[in-house]
């Protein structure tokens, strides 16, 4: 899976606004949100016993007015609170 | 929307019952769910409603309500989808993607009823553990059930897949035939919560009412992982196959709130969120949690009232009125028993009487009498098909059970009391155990269910759950670990529980120098040991029956056992708690043994022993269990056993009850042995606690040894009555409890009088032993076939050779009780094709005396060859006893030979005589590989053997080696033999049916019949074309095949290096003094771990170098250099030094009982220092002499066989020092100072100590599959 670090505004728990490329885009709505387990037996001897969780925010956004909207997916790493832009339509 | 304010129920919940699936116990559940005010909980578990009756057990104790239901796969209504096949196997995996539905259970309206018979039904409608149901099942059934149509429903499946016509369709179907909830579920994995509020659109659009779950399988996130290895361990896959990945850790049991926030993100604003139907609501997520907690409130069941539990539902007796039909019965028991009419005992029967009145009060007390009639009826059942049958437990103290025929043993002659079986303090159902023969069982159990019928009668289930050796083989798969590395994983662990994994690495020796606590495998084994316990899958109770009134299958879900029985989804505590008789009907082998030497007899000797006959008191069998010559014999067989026995002197069964009694590990760890010998072999005076207690200890001089006793020392020192007393007795273990029985007691005895130092004494000795004493009428009953089995072994050695043999009773394998036949005078005969039959027999045979050294003399029981050698005394006397009348031998029965089938050995047995080997191929149309294993362990030597007859022909030629014989199979299975239309009738029928011909091999084989044999194959392989194998080889083709070595002892190849080195043979080391320091060798017979006082873990071993058996012992001091070899050796040489407990001298001036002269001699054992792997250092020597295999004895690092390969070259890991205490895994402590190992009693590491292992002669070259070409052995 390919994806790049960015930095993430998070509002009631949502992500609202982020960073990517330079420019700011503005989360117009939450189309889907899902968690999935990161797979603990490929790690050696992981120290915790509950596995890290991933959350996936699959977004509509955009860097600005003008524009036209397209569909990003965010990651978060629960344990680090890292994000990572996964994907993008447009 | 606005928070709700309710309650959530959880109404879709697999507990750990779901096998291979849930991961949280009933208890725990129930325990979260009253800890986050819940009003009630469901348990739906997964195919059976096996966790009910705990789950609402928990509930009541959580103070919650229980909901119950079960998750049911569906079939297709054609009976073609998945989980429809003639085998259980694929359809179990085929199950795995089958849609399923919940069906709960309503209160009131006899939904548990529909619920318990329609599980019954979905097990009956498919393969053996592939339950399954269709819409038209459940029609059946449906009355008071309630439908869930979640996301893995045909339903809900149909929706995901935007198939709007099927959704409609299967919906139309269920709601024709039941009443349907729609169950709403969002686990918040990719596209949950679109597919949620599709499938609630769905319901809202067909007007059917939606309730909201969360499919729960395990208690918290953390759980997660041990959910996905069961998942892999279920679908037999690796983890992080495709279907097994994308989960996430949300299935766990969500509070309110949390389930709360899914309903608002299911029916919030976004696309494909839900809005209110034109009927018009407030708030979408508010109606569909509403509508969740109404049926939760429907489907809340009352323990008592819908599940009936809490109340007996005992059999109907027909002819009514039971208590006065038990009181007649009884009656007439006196006639019978001789304790009423003219000639009886006035004062036996005037105590026969006063108890009777005691009984009869209690059981009258109790409405216990269809019980007990019940259980006559069934023992009668049982006897009357000709299977032997005996009491075992506190039943056998009960007069009532004694006068209506279930038990035998006259409680007034042992002196046993009922309390200690049924008293008005007793809550808990009394139990009769039933012990009958083992090969039989299943045929007892057919009779009941058979009289009671399966609306009336059941087996009892047991969960078998994840001990360290499986939770490691299905987690090591899980990781994708190859086969041979989890075997070899798995094995090094004996039997310990799962959670104790890690720190047994640690703590055990073997294990410390195994590599196994490498980095690699820590999350391996953190996760197997959080399978600790769950339930893997259903069993057959080993005994357990239930019976029932006639509507049993409204209150019990019945499925079918392997053997076809029904069994009951309930296992021994449901079926209590749900107020059922369970009847502990045990299969014991040496029943069945003792049953096979009777038959064997009068085959024979056309004798009728009557076994229950007999009388009780045989003096020369005494003498045999004085002896300590009880290998075989029941209950007192094992090393420590046969040390106490000979140290007891048992002359009676009295004594053989004290003997079983103090055979545990409390009594032997308090050292209560010794003052009880030195009491009853008059070297210290009785001595009482007070006098007034002499009468209750008389029998074993003051020292405490039956709960009887302890029952009565409470009733003389309180009168508060035995009931009481034994109310007490059982809350004596608790130390919880202890203290305010103290002060009952305490205050009790001062009334009547005991001064305080008095009750101190007495209360010290009842706290230290009260716990610890053994019931005597068990140990009663148990006496019984202990005492019929030494009188077998006395008086027909052959026959109860034979039936231990096929019956397999006891600790040890096969070849040592076959080493203790020579050792008694009773030949072993080989295999024969002419002579064997299906299992062991007794065959008369021609004395020879020719066998050399590993024969000893026949005796009438084993003499130590050193004294045999001696002459002279009573061994000659009892040799020239014994010499009178026919000798007679065992002959191996065929199916000893590894791999070969009933069907085969039975064809064997009625096509013979054979000529021939060819006669053989051709007419007993046995296997190929099976022919050969005949062949190596000589099954045809007789064929061949010059007897007069034979030799008296023209042209013999000499007799064929096994070696030609096993060429000669060779070519009549070969290829020319095939090609020619027919090698055989049978190997070869194929081609022979195609062909239409039958015609015989002879005319068909390329060569002819040169000076012939019998076979027309000696013009290929000429006798004695081929070497003969050597007597080593011979062992050890016999060792691979029959796991026997029957020509002669293994141990007889390592003379040399025996001789070399100075070992002591076990027949000698009587003789050497207490403290010396010796050597050792022999074959290991079997590892034990006991429970001993100081909490240590000694491993106790025994060798066996055919002169008899050695006991050796290993403390923990030596275990770091010792314990792997131990395990893992099946040769061992060892160090120790001899120790001789209780060595009896009579004090000067007083004479000592008449004992045996040299019978002490026996109970010697050596203390353990050291150990080498024999077949090793024998290597070394054939390579490199004596002066190498010193060598590597004293450097102390011969290598050899270890629990897991060690790195190959390198040394074992330096052991680590044990831990201060080394009790990491935590020692359990007992008031009398007695601590337990944790790892006492968990079984041996390695393998099965009944087989050798397959690789014998280590690292010696071609020693498997070598037979052909001659290679040189040890000893060769």
């Amino acid at each position: 899976m390919y994806g790049e670090p960015i930095k993430v505004t998070v509002q009631d728990g949502k992500p609202v606004r982020f960073f990517w490329r330079g420019r700011l885009h503005s989360v117009l709505a939450v189309l889907e949100h899902w968690v999935v387990s990161r797979e603990w037996w490929q790690r050696n001897s992981p120290d915790t016993d509950t596995p890290p969780e991933r959350e996936f925010w699959r977004v509509e956004a955009r860097p600005g007015e003008e524009v036209p909207p397209a569909v990003y997916e965010l990651r978060r790493d629960v344990g680090t609170g890292d994000w990572l832009l996964v994907r993008v339509w447009d | 929307m606005a928070s709700w304010p309710g309650d959530f129920t959880h109404l879709h919940v697999a507990s750990s019952y779901s096998m291979r699936y849930g991961t949280a116990s009933p208890a725990a559940l129930a325990e979260r769910a009253g800890q986050a005010g819940m009003p009630a909980l469901a348990v739906t578990d997964r195919d059976g409603l096996y966790g009910a009756v705990k789950h609402a057990q928990a509930c009541v104790d959580a103070g919650i309500r229980p909901v119950i239901g079960v998750d049911l796969a569906l079939r297709d209504s054609a009976g073609t989808g998945p989980g429809v096949g003639p085998s259980a196997g694929p359809a179990r995996l085929a199950n795995e993607t089958a849609g399923r539905v919940t069906l709960l259970a309503t209160s009131g309206r006899g939904g548990w009823g529909s619920l318990c018979h329609l599980v019954s039904a979905a097990h009956r409608s498919g393969p053996r553990g592939v339950p399954g149901v269709t819409p038209g099942l459940v029609a059946g059934h449906s009355g008071g059930l309630i439908v869930l149509l979640g996301p893995a429903s045909d339903v809900g499946r149909a929706v995901a897949a935007r198939r709007a016509g099927l959704a409609a369709a299967a919906l139309a179907r269920w709601r024709e035939r039941a009443e349907v909830v729609v169950e709403v579920v969002d686990q918040h994995g990719p596209g949950g919560t679109a597919a949620a509020a599709r499938l609630l659109r769905f319901a809202r659009e067909s007007g059917v009412p939606a309730v909201l779950t969360n499919a729960v399988r395990y208690l918290a996130a953390a759980d997660q992982p041990v959910a996905q290895v069961l998942d892999a361990a279920r679908q037999l896959t690796p983890l992080g196959q495709r279907h097994l990945t994308g989960h996430n850790a949300q299935a766990y049991l969500k509070s309110a709130g949390q389930m709360a926030r899914v309903a608002a993100r299911i029916c919030g604003p976004g696309p494909g969120a839900a809005r209110c139907g034109p009927g018009g609501c407030d708030d979408p997520a508010h109606e569909l949690l509403a509508a969740t907690a109404a049926l939760a409130e429907r489907c809340s069941l009352d323990p008592a009232a819908d599940l009936g539990l809490g109340r007996l539902h005992l059999p109907e007796v027909p002819g009514g009125d039971e208590f006065a039909q038990l009181r007649r019965r009884c009656q007439e028991g006196m006639h019978r028993r001789g304790l009423s009419g003219p000639g009886a005992q006035p004062w036996r029967h005037r105590e026969a009487a006063r108890r009777l009145a005691r009984e009869l009060g209690v059981i009258a007390t109790k409405g216990l009498a269809s019980y007990f009639l019940t259980v006559a009826d069934v023992a009668a059942l049982i006897r009357d098909r000709g299977i032997r049958c005996a009491i075992r437990g506190s039943g056998a103290g009960c007069l009532v059970n004694y006068l209506i025929g279930i038990s035998d043993i006259d409680p007034i002659d042992h002196d046993l009391i009922m309390e200690r079986f049924l008293a008005e303090s007793r809550t808990t159902m009394p139990d009769i155990d039933l012990d009958v023969e083992s090969a039989r069982r299943i045929e007892a159990y057919r009779a009941i269910i058979e009289r009671y019928g399966e609306e009336r009668c059941g087996c009892v289930s047991m969960m078998e759950t994840y001990r360290a050796r499986s939770a490691i083989r299905d987690t090591a798969a899980a990781f994708g670990l190859p086969p041979h590395e989890i075997d070899a994983i798995a094995k090094a662990f004996g039997h310990i529980r799962a959670r104790g994994i890690r720190a047994a690495l640690a703590d055990l020796p073997e294990l410390r120098a195994s590599n196994l606590a490498m980095p690699q495998l820590t999350s391996l084994f953190r996760v197997a040991e959080r399978l600790d316990g769950l339930p893997r899958h259903i069993a057959m109770h080993p005994c357990g029956v239930v019976l029932s009134g006639g509507t049993l299958l409204d209150r019990v879900p019945v499925e079918r056992s392997a053997e076809g029985l029904p069994l009951c989804q309930y296992d021994m505590d449901d079926v209590e708690a749900a107020g059922m008789i369970k009847l502990d009907v045990l299969g014991v082998r040496m029943q069945s043994a003792m049953t096979y030497a009777l038959t064997e007899i009068e085959r024979t000797r056309g004798e009728q022993v009557d076994i229950d006959a007999i009388k009780r008191d045989d003096k020369p069998t005494f003498e045999m269990i004085r002896s300590g010559h009880t290998l075989g014999c029941f209950q007192i067989e094992s090393p420590g056993q046969r040390e106490l026995v000979v140290r007891l002197e048992p002359r009676g069964l009295g004594d053989l009850i004290v003997d079983i009694s103090l055979f545990r590990p409390g009594p032997v760890n308090s050292d209560m042995i010794t003052p009880y010998l030195d009491i009853k072999h008059r070297r210290r005076p009785a001595c009482y606690p007070h006098e007034d207690l002499a009468d209750a200890l008389r029998e074993t001089g003051g020292v405490v040894i039956f709960h009887e006793q302890v029952l009565r020392i409470i009733h003389v020192m309180t009168d508060c009555g035995l009931s009481e007393a034994e109310r007490l007795r059982r809350k004596l273990s608790d130390a919880s409890a202890r203290p305010a029985i103290k002060e009952r007691f305490g205050a009790a005895a001062r009334r009547r009088g005991y001064d305080g130092t008095t009750v101190q004494r007495v209360w010290e000795v009842l706290e230290a032993f009260g716990g610890f004493g053994f019931c005597k009428a068990h140990a009663a009953a148990f006496a019984i076939p202990t005492y019929q089995s030494a009188w077998l072994k006395r008086h027909y050695p052959a026959a109860f050779y034979a039936g231990v043999l096929v019956h397999d009773p006891g600790m040890y394998p096969k070849r040592v009780i076959t080493g203790d036949a020579r050792l008694s005078g009773v030949p072993v005969l080989p295999v024969d094709v002419n002579a064997s039959a299906a299992d062991w027999r007794v065959e008369p045979v021609a004395r020879r005396l020719d066998d050399g050294a590993d024969r000893p003399a026949a005796s009438s029981f084993p003499l130590s060859p050193a004294r045999a050698r001696r002459g002279g005394g009573r061994g000659a006397e009892r040799r020239r006893v014994h010499r009178i009348g026919p000798v007679e031998g065992l002959r191996t029965g065929l199916r000893e030979v590894r791999g070969i089938s009933d069907a085969e050995a039975e064809r064997i047995v009625t096509r013979r005589p054979y000529e021939s080997l060819r006669d053989f191929w051709e007419r007993a149309r046995i296997s190929r590989p099976v022919t050969e294993r005949l062949v190596l362990v000589g099954a045809f030597d007789s064929v061949y053997a010059r007897s007069p007859a034979r030799s008296a022909g023209p042209a013999r030629s000499p007799s064929p080696t096994r070696r030609d014989l096993l060429a000669r199979v060779g070519v009549l299975a070969g290829p020319a033999a095939r090609a020619g239309a027919g090698g055989r009738a049978g190997a070869s029928r194929r081609a022979g049916r195609e062909r239409g011909t039958t015609q015989h091999v002879h005319s068909m084989l390329p060569f002819g019949d040169v000076g012939g044999d019998g076979d027309g194959l000696a013009g290929l392989v000429p006798a004695g074309e081929l070497p003969e194998l050597t007597a080593a080889e011979r062992v050890e083709a016999e060792l691979e095949i029959l796991g026997i070595d029957i020509s002669q002892h293994v141990i007889g190849f390592y003379g040399e290096i025996l001789h070399a080195l100075g070992v002591v043979r076990a027949g000698d080391l009587h003789r050497c003094r207490s403290g010396a320091s010796v050597l050792v060798a022999g074959v290991k017979t079997s590892t034990q771990t006991p429970a001993v006082r100081s909490g240590q873990r000694i491993i106790f071993a025994t060798l066996d170098d055919t002169t008899g058996q050695m006991n050796l012992a290993f403390f923990e001091s030596v275990q770091p250099r010792c314990a792997a070899r131990v395990f893992g050796s099946w040769l061992l040489l060892v160090r120790g030094r001899v120790r001789r407990p209780g060595r009896f001298r009579p004090r000067p001036g007083q004479p000592g009982r008449p004992g045996q002269p040299g019978q002490q001699d026996r109970a010697v054992s050596v203390n353990a220092s050291e150990c080498w792997d024999l077949a090793v250092l024998e290597e070394i020597r054939l390579a490199r002499g004596m002066g190498a295999v010193r060598a590597a004895m004293a450097a102390g690092d011969v290598p050899g066989p270890g629990l897991t390969a060690a790195e190959p070259g390198g040394k074992a890991q330096p052991a680590k020092q044990a831990q201060p205490g080394g009790d990491s895994a935590g020692k359990v402590v007992y008031p009398t100072g007695f601590t337990l190992s944790p790892y006492a009693e968990t079984g041996s590491a390695g393998g099965s100590m009944k087989d050798p292992p397959r690789k014998l002669w280590h690292a010696s070259p071609g020693s498997s599959g070598g037979w052909a070409a001659p290679a040189r052995r040890p000893g060769a």
